[in-house]
């Protein structure tokens, strides 16, 4: 008995291949990771090189190859699709990134470059990013903080939130929240059908803003010194204010519009059937308590689809 | 902000109107928050319109349509198909109010397509494609993934045809969908076929409360809005499918 547990913690081990590889990367070179399920877990340094940390089992490889554009990082099955990898890669902080997999969390901190993320069945976590930010993923959040550029954010089934980041956004998801906290956006398209959309930041002069939800509320944190020609529409919705506002026109069905300061920005507020509100900066609505509940939803949701799905990805 | 200036956007786009007109017209955009986002979504279509390719019909058409309304002859004496290059009036893309939700479909529809053109992948089984009047059904669907009808509010020509574009683009992606949903996991399928379903819910929503105020320049925009997201979804489930192929 002991011996045979000996020998199968022996098996064990020797079914793991560690893997610690750094290689030098040159300015200009990005990082493309192609993964299918697992983690992809990248971090900075100060080195101008990156390191590629991996506990493949014997089903799966790591590939790792460096050419004059792009270090990539693949993981590959050795008969069928590659089981579950957890990649931890350390980067230089100027290293532009191109993230994919299908089972795959994505997590990057520090990074000040572009970011492009694809997953289907994974939470993206993201802190930086400059220029062009793109985060996608199916059925899982999608988080970004601390971005600067052209942001792009996409969930289907989860929530998007966006926070102390600026310049042009957009977000959209369709079952799930949008909410964009201490951002800067020179530009805002953020929609959703079945979520609230809350955006707390300023309004640029010549900027312009849209927020939109079929089902949820929309709400839209105003400073006192905000300059924004502002429409808002609703089918069958509300409208509520924190402070008072003077409408301008009103139009048949529920349609009107008002004008903050001298108008500098154009803002469009719409919800076909969810309430449209105006709030004063720091008090978007936070419904942690909610956020929990549905996460534990997804969470059960997922646990019964492993459970009763054949068809599923066994190394989930 | 009146009708009257609502439906003369596009006539003031396309530099078509009287110096006082202009200069009203002006004079109101500079206030009506609702006209400038009209304003300024006929100028996007009409910049993405005059990005499309021109294309020569493959025979001249006219013979026969001149022959069923009686009109003379064409003078050209062949009846050939004058190019596209050949001196003309610069082309105008004007819409009314409630074509512009038709355009903008019509232009989505016709981007997917392209779009999805680039994916090297012939699908294996096409979706039946009904006619307008009729919704669409593609046999093996599940409801949420079969279509829940066809854009057929506001039977205007552009609407039909934009309704054509639409269906025919959405008929592909679901025919391509549903030959490949066996490549997917069952749970990644049922996250799409919930969130098509959402969908497809707020189009049916929209699609009443334009039939009841059509309109309404919000109404029309969110339908288009929906559509377009159900066509986008519809992408990213099919290119989904050519990945793990």
């Amino acid at each position: 008995m002991l011996f045979s547990l000996a020998s199968g913690a022996l098996t064990a081990l020797a079914l793991v291949q560690q893997i610690d590889t750094t290689v030098p990367a040159q300015q200009g070179q990005r990082l493309v990771v192609d993964g299918y399920a697992g983690e992809i877990d990248v971090k900075t340094w100060g080195r101008n090189a990156v390191r590629v940390e991996a506990d493949p089992s014997s089903r799966s490889s790591v590939e790792v190859v460096s050419s004059g554009v792009s270090i990539t990082v693949r993981t590959e099955g050795r008969r069928g699709p590659p089981s579950s990898v957890d990649l931890v890669i350390t980067v230089p902080v100027w290293m532009g990134l191109d993230l994919s997999g299908v089972y795959t969390d994505v997590s990057v901190v520090g990074v000040r470059a572009p970011i492009t993320v694809e997953t289907v069945q994974g939470e993206v976590d993201v802190t930086g990013g400059e220029g062009l930010v793109s985060l996608r993923s199916v059925q899982g959040h999608v988080h970004l903080k601390g971005a600067k550029g052209r942001i792009d954010v996409h969930s289907v089934n989860e929530d998007v939130r966006v926070s102390d980041a600026s310049g042009e956004i957009v977000a959209e998801t369709v079952n799930g929240e949008i909410v964009l906290e201490r951002v800067d956006a020179t530009s805002l398209d953020a929609g959703t059908v079945n979520g609230d959309v809350g955006y707390d930041g300023p309004v640029r002069s010549g900027g312009r803003y849209t927020l939109s939800s079929h089902n949820g509320d929309v709400t839209l944190a105003v400073a006192e010194n905000a300059s924004a020609a502002v429409s808002v529409s609703t089918f069958n919705g509300e409208f509520e204010s924190a402070f008072p506002v003077t409408l301008r026109e009103t139009r048949k069905g529920k349609r009107f519009s008002f004008v903050l300061g001298a108008g500098g920005a154009q803002v469009s507020l719409e919800s076909f059937q969810g309430t449209v509100s105006l709030v004063r900066p720091g008090q978007l609505r936070r419904s942690s308590e909610d956020d929990h509940d549905r996460d534990r939803d997804h969470d059960r949701d997922r646990d019964h689809d492993r459970d009763h799905d054949g068809n599923d990805d066994p190394n989930r | 902000m009146t009708d009257q200036w609502t439906d003369r956007l596009s006539e003031y786009l396309d530099d078509e109107l009287a110096p006082e007109e202009r200069a009203a017209i002006e004079g109101h955009l500079r206030h009506c928050v609702a006209c400038g986002a009209v304003l300024a979504d006929l100028k996007r279509i009409v910049i993405r319109a005059q990005g499309l390719e021109d294309r020569l019909p493959a025979r001249d058409l006219w013979p026969a349509i001149a022959a069923r309304i009686g009109a003379s002859p064409p003078t050209t004496g062949r009846g050939d198909v004058v190019g596209l290059d050949a001196p003309r009036r610069r082309r105008r893309w004007s819409f009314s109010l409630p074509e512009l939700a038709a355009a903008g479909i019509a232009l989505m529809a016709l981007s997917g397509g392209a779009a999805w053109l680039l994916h090297p992948v012939t699908p294996t089984v096409v979706a039946a494609r009904g006619p307008v009047a009729e919704p669409s059904v593609t046999p093996g669907l599940t409801p949420a993934l079969a279509p829940s009808g066809s854009f057929r509010i506001g039977l205007t020509p552009s609407r039909r045809a934009a309704g054509l574009s639409y269906d025919a683009a959405v008929a592909d992606l679901e025919g391509v969908l549903t030959a490949g949903r066996g490549r997917l996991d069952s749970t990644t399928v049922r996250v799409i076929e919930r969130n098509l379903a959402t969908i497809d819910s707020a189009i049916a929503q929209a699609q009443r409360a334009v039939a009841a105020d059509s309109a309404n320049a919000y109404l029309n925009s969110h339908l288009a809005e929906t559509m377009r997201r159900k066509l986008e979804l519809l992408r990213q489930a099919a290119a989904l499918v050519t990945s793990v192929s």
